[in-house]
């Protein structure tokens, strides 16, 4: 604040050149109007240090930066309508009013104050506006990206929590981190949450906590509640501090719908205990527990198989050329049967062909045949008719040559020439004597007639006594 | 195969699932399998361990009992 130029008309002497020295009395007084005639203005803060007067109630109004004292008369209080006990410690609220300054007098103090007329319960609207102004303030430092650039460990073996030690917020972490099957070390540090004590508590905290060596990741958490009620969340020393920790931070501060400036700088903002319990074990134990089964037993296959598969396969190999000489010879018995099959096939079909052939040559042949007898038949009979018809011609023929031959024979019969009175010359022996010569030589001879025979004998011989008979002639 | 133990979970859960699906791919030689199937079983046996040391149940402590035991024990008398 600039000196105020308070001219009295006296010049200083000793000291340095300035003006002065003034009469304090009248000073004071000088003092007190030039500040009752600064600029009224809002001011908005957390009400601490509550007390009363007969007259006037006073109170420090601040935040993470600084503080004003603050009064209020009893008359403009009551007009401004707050409900019972409203101001308090730990409200937020806004004041109208300007400076004042009671300048004392011969035994009473002076004293400096922001003189509040009016004063109000802060809204969210007061408060948003302050936490826009602070997420825009960080976010120009850089301050909302240094916590989500650490490395968070998927399991981590120990973590850290902050929270009030009789907070459902705290129930509802240690239960989502059980169902994740998680069964690690959880160090508490609880601390105020709902105040003007809980940021500074809370940064303690976590400066706490960052500094245990075992520590993989804290949690910030608390339930529900209005802005004002999650204030301390958004104060600006407690975001510094979050954002300069080097173990990542998971906040989870009120309800989905509350947005706190830790949630700004923090590595993950959740809406929920439960979801916080999750980003500070991002693995599900149980669920990891079981891949690992069955990759191990993958492995253990794997590796058995792949020896199985290899002893398999040079089994196989070296089962091929007796394979091929069983494929071979399977096929070979095939084709055997297959060529017995078709010859048997053949052979039967050829012997029903030839069965054919010579049924059919058969009845050809036999028409032929009975063809042949019939015609020979028929020829027969025509021969057998001609026959008959020659052959009763030539007995005809033959019987009248017969007929002829029996007359001419019978007319050259010697027996009808000695019917008709000749007598035959014959031997004794009977042989016929044709001439007289073969009479004179026989000399003896029978005569035959057609009626007996007579012994004769020629005149040369000379008889019985010469040696001739003659009683025979 | 790594030389060394792996740097933590994830980076023995990564290099496992890459073993896996190398394996998995069948282009692996005989050689290859072994080896890879030996380091596979060393990440599984690193992980197993990681998993029992939070499967042993939830164990709360208080970080002012543990300053507290801090200060004693760094005391002199304690």
């Amino acid at each position: 604040m600039a000196n105020p130029q308070i001219s009295l008309g006296v010049s200083a002497t000793p000291g340095p050149d300035l003006p002065g020295p003034f009469a304090v009395g009248r000073y004071a007084k000088k003092l007190k109007g030039w500040m009752r005639e600064r600029p009224r203005v809002l001011l908005i803060g957390e009400v601490t240090g509550v007390g009363r007067s007969k007259v006037q109630a006073y109170f420090e109004l601040r935040d993470g930066e600084g503080a004003v004292p603050c009064a209020i008369w009893l008359r403009d209080l009551e007009r401004a309508g707050l409900p019972d006990g409203a101001l308090r410690d730990g409200a937020e609220v806004v004041i109208a009013g300007g400076l004042d300054y009671y300048e004392g007098g011969g035994t009473a103090s002076p004293n400096f104050c922001f003189r509040a007329t009016h004063v109000r319960l802060a809204g969210e609207g007061d408060l948003l506006a302050r936490l826009e102004a602070l997420r825009t303030q960080l976010r120009a430092e850089g301050l909302t990206t240094l916590q989500k650039q650490l490395t968070r460990s998927a399991l981590p073996k120990t973590i850290g929590v902050v929270t009030a030690e009789g907070g459902a917020a705290r129930r509802d972490l240690l239960a989502g981190l059980e169902r994740r099957g998680w069964g690690g070390t959880v160090v508490w540090a609880f601390a105020p949450v709902q105040d003007r004590h809980a940021a500074p508590a809370i940064a303690r905290a976590l400066q706490d906590l960052a500094a245990r060596p075992e520590i993989e990741a804290i949690v910030v958490t608390r339930g529900g509640g209005s802005l004002a009620d999650l204030w301390a969340f958004c104060d600006e020393t407690l975001c510094r501090t979050v954002a300069m920790l080097r173990v990542p931070v998971v906040s989870a501060v009120g309800h989905e719908r509350d947005t706190t400036l830790i949630d700004d700088v923090a590595a993950v903002a959740c809406s929920t205990p439960t979801h916080a319990a999750e980003a500070a074990v991002p693995l599900d134990c149980r669920g990891a527990r079981r891949e690992l089964g069955r990759q191990a037993l993958f492995l253990r296959r794997g590796a058995d198989g792949a020896i199985g598969a290899r002893a398999r396969h040079l089994g196989s190999l070296a089962r091929g050329p007796a394979r091929a000489l069983q494929r071979q010879r399977t096929i070979l018995n095939q084709k055997t049967r297959e060529i017995r099959a078709a010859s048997e096939r053949g052979i039967a079909e050829r012997g029903a062909f030839q069965r054919r052939i010579a049924t059919i040559v058969l009845e050809r042949t036999r028409r032929r045949a009975l063809d042949r007898a019939e015609r020979a038949g028929e020829k027969r009979r025509r021969h057998g008719a001609a026959l008959d018809s020659a052959a009763e011609r030539a007995v005809a023929q033959r019987r009248e040559a017969l007929r002829q031959a029996a007359v001419a024979l019978r007319a050259h019969d010697p027996e009808r020439t000695l019917e008709r009175g000749y007598a035959l010359a014959e031997t004794p022996d009977g042989e016929p004597l044709t001439s007289a010569a073969a009479v004179a030589a026989a000399g003896r001879f029978s005569l035959r007639f057609s009626d007996g025979r007579v012994d004769a004998r020629t005149a040369a011989d000379p008889g019985p006594g010469a040696g001739g008979d003659q009683g025979d002639r | 195969m790594t030389d060394s133990a792996p740097a933590n979970y994830e980076a023995a859960v990564e290099r496992l699932e890459e073993i896996i699906d190398r394996l998995d791919s069948g282009q692996a030689g005989l050689r290859e399998t072994l080896d890879l199937c030996r380091e596979g079983k060393e990440l599984v046996d690193y992980c197993a361990g990681e998993l029992d040391a939070v499967g042993e149940g939830l164990k709360e402590l208080n970080l002012d009992d543990l300053a507290a035991k801090l200060d004693s024990s760094a005391s002199p008398g304690s």
